[in-house]
């Protein structure tokens, strides 16, 4: 493919959902005539490859990803709504932009799109992160990287080594990811499966379906009793959340080791529900993972 | 590029920048799917692109290459029969949309499941992706469960709404469907300032003038001029190329004593109005206008008991200070209008309005124009909710451009410019305190309201407490202040539902106070022998009796059941009259009213069918144009109440004339038995004697953990006296009962605090209520009490919805023991509250 070798004119296109929905138009690169980054390729030491162009709708329903990563497929299951996951793909979910309302004003300009402040900052707080690394406060908004975090899945860009899906993201306040303009997402890589784990997916909204999250979690728990767990809405990037993992192992109740969660937040005086919120989804996906079945 | 549509295969004129929506509309004419909010979001725009539903808006042309895709004009599905039987539809827009995903999800789940009804969370689940501001959730729910048992495989359906077959196959027109040969689009410029003299406007190509006379703009999002093109992506180009000069002036975007003036002496004159007709008298104080008091009783006598009971520290004495958001009334159709001069000179309109009559008197005045020269059609309109009467600015802009331009111009809003520019509910600061004597009757009320509708005056909320719990001195003060954000507009039941926040909590207060049953509480208070009734059946209710004690419970999960009672004017146009015409064996029937989602063609076929003894193939309602006998417009719950005595005239005129081919006949509303309260009409609309009452009696559940609300149950008991069309007037007491959820619970306008631009520009921003934040829903109409009334009854639409929120307020408050103060009750507040 031509695409591989010059870097395309035009902005690559996956399902087109978040893209499609931002000011400024093509030309566009339609992703979707590659051939290849398209569905799930199971491995020989049993662990799934996932391609870039699969559906978030595909993920959600795949029998094999169900048993083998059940944090991932409850997360893809629960996230937007049926029509956008039949046609938005993990790699559109992974490198998509971020959804703070100025961003996406055409009344506003920021860090985000050429400007050099933040409006939010100064305004509609509500919603922005309470982990505060970067001079942008939009919360990250891709719920599957936060679900492959607790995998340490990797990525797969062409032209480069798989590397870990959480070093898409930094703190940089021009991008909602690492990868330079025209590089290609081809895969996701995921780890051996562990049998026997179990997950569970939260997100915190006013209403009961389709909103964006105001603090979303996912767990992952391995019959060795190993939990993982990592949270989105709360911050820059999805967050994988040693501490309170750690806090697990050393034998904490879980509402002590999920209150670790916050340890980082630095709340406004628009946000600081959200400190409540994410140790509270924090203990709803341990109690859900852990509770008897 | 080829594409399969509906079957047939398609040579599509696309782009690879276009979206599936617009090459379907605007390149093939297939108008079925609709664009609302262009964000995927709303599911209006649902299509199956080889078996599976996806949202056309954000699909790329060159996603559908080769493929097959079915829209709602290419469905034939028995949910779409379901829809029709169930009534799962008001206004229709969103319904193509729902229909297409609704199929795929029925077939889906029988061939899973077999022929069985789905548990409501898992179509909650498939049909997330859609939402219904009217509020239909409840008929389509019944619709799809009875599509799933099998029940509408075969055989004809009789619809609950003569144009719900139009309606569940994308055939009905709207406005913004409406497409000439040689049309334009035009665009609207809008201020990007809050506050500013406009020195230049320096616009490439045809251009209309919007600027008031002094070239202020005084809110963000202020119309400035107007652009056309032939298409909207050109217009835009135009739009967006233009170069305004602004000379900045400091704007008011709080309500501080300090804040810049919004106004001077001269202009505030001009400042429009929140309120329905009239402004109320006030002077003005800086940008604070009023007070009002002209609604109070005994004024001094209140206050004066008041201030004792304060001295005194009276445990009967509640006070406390609510507060409403600013909600926007969102109709999934857009303000659109597709204006035409014809070669004649005269104006023809297609125009998404809830007063096609008023729309033609208007346009005929300001273009100075015999009035017989104005046509409007409004044939099918995707919702108003108040904010679409008379000529708004799409329709000047529309107006003005073709004629500038030579071409019929079609101007529809942006989902932002309706977020921001087309109407809303101001936002509210109540100070209310009510006064119970020894006897636990109602000694004194006062009640302060600082309405805050951006640039307009006119907030109507105190002045609401004037005819409620009886005569006891009362001071009602209403104030506004004004700011440099958008104007409010007359919004469903306007004025009402702050007071009700404030003043059915207060009672609620007050019932804790004296240990009283709050119903009990409320039947004593109040005098309206309507609303007895509907407290007797409340109180009897299971769901009422086994509530449980406010702050008895301690878990995470707390039931609270809670009510409200609601009262409401009687309005109507009493003019209105009804042309019945029999052309060959089919009785047509006219009046210069519309159909906006109350159900009012089914009102009139329903009256003729009865009165005239015809099935339903002989009967055909034109409504939804001007230039025939008068007919109400849609606004204060009027329509119906209206239309339907003029329509039984009709008909038994035409039946003592007999039916031959060509007769035509004029029946009118008879006047009520004791005339109006007041003199004569104003704007066509007379107040009637007697109030309509509500009361609603709603359960949630509240997590105290996630801070959230859910509503289980509600019921809702209507005092409007006779109920001409049984299942429309369900569904709109129903879908009242979810605008006011919304209200309580998710709906809330943010605007910038610097800039003055409204934030909440999309609808996943603006956060309307979705299908699964549907109660259970049982509507109760008390149909006694209204004898006087030519009919026997009276409007529903705007009672059925005013109190609903202060019902969900008292439920939480049963089930926590917090009161919330603040609108709507959010995560963040809700956890605040009752960690406090
Ligand atoms: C109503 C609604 C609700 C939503 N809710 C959620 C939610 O709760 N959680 C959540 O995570 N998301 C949510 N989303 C976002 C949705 O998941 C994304 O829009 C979608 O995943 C993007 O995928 P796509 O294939 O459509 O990407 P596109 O729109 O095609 O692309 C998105 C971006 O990724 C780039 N890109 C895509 N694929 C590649 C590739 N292979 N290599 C390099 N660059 C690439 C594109 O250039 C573009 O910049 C929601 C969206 C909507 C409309
Ligand atoms: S939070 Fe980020 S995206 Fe939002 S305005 Fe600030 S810099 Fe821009
Ligand atoms: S218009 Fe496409 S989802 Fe709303
Ligand atoms: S019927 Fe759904 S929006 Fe009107």
């Amino acid at each position: 493919m031509t695409i591989f070798e010059n870097p395309p004119h035009g902005r690559l296109r996956a399902g087109g959902t978040d893209l499609m929905s931002l000011p400024g138009t093509g030309p566009y690169v339609d992703l979707r005539d590659l051939p290849g980054p398209s569905g799930v390729t199971w491995q020989p030491d049993g662990s799934a490859h996932i391609g870039a162009l699969t559906t978030i709708a595909e993920i959600a329903r795949d029998e094999r990803l169900r048993a083998a990563y059940p944090a991932l497929t409850l997360t893809a299951g629960a996230l937007a709504t049926p029509q956008i996951r039949a046609v938005a793909t993990i790699g559109g979910n992974l490198l998509q932009r971020n959804r703070c309302s100025y961003f996406r004003n055409p009344a506003f300009s920021c860090h985000q799109n050429g400007g050099d402040s933040c409006p939010a900052r100064d305004g509609l707080g509500l919603y922005s992160a309470v982990i505060d690394t970067s001079p942008c406060v939009a919360p990250h908004p891709s719920s599957l990287a936060m679900a492959l975090l607790v995998y340490a899945a990797e990525v797969e860009v062409h032209g480069r080594s798989p590397f870990p899906v959480g070093s898409l993201y930094g703190s940089d306040p021009t991008r909602d990811h690492l990868l330079d303009p025209g590089e290609i997402l081809l895969a996701v890589h995921l780890p051996p499966p562990v049998a026997g784990e179990r997950a569970a997916y939260h997100r915190a909204t006013s209403r009961s379906e389709a909103e964006w999250p105001l603090v979303e979690a996912v767990a992952r728990v391995t019959p060795d009793g190993a939990a993982a767990v990592s949270v989105g809405g709360v911050a820059r990037v999805p967050l994988r959340l040693p501490e309170v993992e750690q806090a697990l192992a050393a034998g904490e109740p879980m509402e002590v080791a999920a209150g670790r969660a916050a340890s980082r937040c630095a709340p406004t005086a628009s946000n600081g529900y959200k400190v409540t919120l994410l140790t509270a989804t924090v203990l709803e996906v341990l109690e859900q993972a852990t509770a008897p079945s | 590029m080829k594409i399969t549509i509906n079957g047939v295969p398609t040579e599509a004129d696309a782009g690879p920048d276009d979206v599936v929506v617009d090459v379907l509309r605007d390149g093939l004419g297939l108008t079925g799917a609709k664009a609302v909010c262009r964000t995927g979001v709303c599911g209006a725009c649902t299509i199956k692109v080889d078996g599976t539903p996806q949202v056309s808006c954000l699909l790329p042309a060159t996603a559908v290459e080769g493929r097959a895709v079915v829209t709602a004009e290419g469905l034939d599905h028995p949910v779409q029969r379901a829809f029709m039987a169930h009534d799962g539809l008001q206004c229709g827009y969103c319904t193509p949309g729902f229909v297409v995903e609704a199929a795929a999800f029925v077939d889906a789940w029988r061939e899973e499941h077999g022929d069985v009804a789905p548990p409501r969370e898992r179509i909650a689940a498939a049909m997330a992706g859609h939402l219904c501001r009217c509020g239909a959730y409840a008929g389509i729910y019944a619709a799809i469960e009875a599509a799933c048992r099998g029940e509408h495989d075969s055989g004809t359906t009789t619809p609950a709404r003569v144009e719900a077959v139009e309606k569940v196959t994308g055939r009905a027109r709207y406005t913004t469907d409406i497409r000439h040969d040689g049309q334009w689009e035009g665009v609207i410029i809008r201020s990007t300032r809050a506050h500013a003299l406009v020195t230049s406007v320096d616009v490439d190509g045809t251009t209309v003038d919007l600027l008031p006379p002094d070239r202020i703009v005084r809110y963000a999002g202020q119309p400035i001029a107007a652009v056309a093109a032939p298409t909207r992506r050109e217009a835009l180009a135009v739009a967006e190329a233009a170069r305004i000069g602004y000379e900045p002036l400091p704007a008011a975007l709080d309500d501080t004593p300090g804040a810049p003036p919004v106004y001077d002496e001269r202009t505030r004159k001009k400042a429009p109005s929140s309120g329905e007709g009239l402004t109320l008298p006030g002077g003005w104080n800086g940008n604070v206008h009023g007070p009002f008091t002209g609604a109070s009783r005994r004024a001094g006598t209140a206050v004066k008991r008041i201030e004792a009971a304060r001295r005194r520290a009276d445990p009967l004495l509640v006070t406390g200070t609510y507060t409403t958001a600013v909600q926007v009334h969102t109709p999934l159709e857009p303000h659109a209008c597709v204006a035409r001069w014809d070669e004649r000179g005269d104006l023809h309109l297609h125009l998404s309005t809830q007063t096609v009559a008023m729309a033609a008197e208007r346009a005929a005045k300001r273009w100075k124009l015999d009035a017989n020269r104005v046509h409007v059609v409004a044939e099918h309109v995707g919702g108003g909710f108040g904010a679409k009467a008379g000529i708004t600015v799409e329709t000047v802009a529309a107006v003005e451009l073709a004629r500038a331009c030579r071409a019929p111009v079609r101007v529809v809003l942006s989902r932002a410019e309706e977020l921001t520019d087309a109407g809303n509910r101001p936002g509210t600061r109540a100070g209310i305190a009510l006064l119970a004597d020894e006897k636990g009757d109602l000694s004194a009320l006062a009640v302060d309201v600082h309405g805050r509708g951006g640039v307009s005056v006119g907030s109507a909320v105190a002045l609401h407490a004037r005819l409620v719990y009886g005569t006891a001195p009362r001071r009602l003060r209403d104030f506004d202040v004004v700011t440099n954000e958008p104007p409010g507009t007359p919004f469903r039941g306007p004025g009402a539902p702050p007071l009700l926040w404030a003043l059915e909590q207060a009672v609620d207060e007050m019932a804790h106070r004296l240990e009283e049953d709050p119903i009990a509480l409320r039947r004593r208070w109040d005098g309206n022998p309507k609303r007895r009734a509907l407290y007797d059946r409340a109180a009897e209710l299971p769901l009422w009796r086994d509530r449980p004690r406010t702050g008895s419970q301690t878990g995470r999960h707390r039931r609270g059941v809670g009510v409200a009672a609601a009262n409401w004017f009687y309005a109507v146009s009493p003019g209105t009259e009804v042309e019945l015409e029999v052309e060959d064996d089919v009785v047509v029937a006219r009046t210069a009213t519309q159909d906006i989602g109350t159900g009012i063609r089914s009102v009139i076929a329903g009256i003729l069918r009865e009165e005239l003894g015809l099935p339903a193939d002989r009967i055909r309602v034109e409504i939804g144009r001007s230039g025939t006998v008068p007919g109400p417009a849609s606004l204060g719950s009027r329509t119906t109440t209206s239309v339907a005595p003029a329509a039984r005239d009709a008909a038994r005129r035409l039946r003592a004339q007999g039916m031959t081919s060509g007769t035509k006949v004029v029946g009118k509303r008879r006047r009520d038995r004791g005339g109006y309260v007041t003199p004569f009409a104003v704007q066509g609309m007379a107040i009637g004697r007697g109030f309509s009452g509500a009361v609603h009696v709603t359960e949630v559940e509240v997590d105290t953990r996630m801070g959230t609300v859910r509503p289980l149950r509600v019921w809702g008991g209507i005092a409007t006296g006779h109920i001409y069309a049984d299942r429309p007037a369900r569904n709109q007491c129903e879908g009242g009962i979810i605008q006011g959820i919304g209200y309580a619970l998710y709906e809330e306008r943010h605007v910038d605090p610097t800039t003055g631009t409204v934030l909440t520009a999309n609808l996943e921003d603006y956060r309307i209520p979705g299908i699964g934040d549907t109660p259970e829903m049982t509507i109760h109409f008390h149909q006694d009490g209204w004898d006087h009334v030519n009919g026997r009854g009276v409007g529903l639409g705007e009672v059925s919805t005013i109190g609903v929120a202060a019902s969900v307020a008292n439920a939480v408050h049963n089930a926590t023991g917090w009161r919330p103060h603040d609108l709507p009750i959010r995560p963040d507040r809700l956890l605040e509250g009752i960690r406090a």
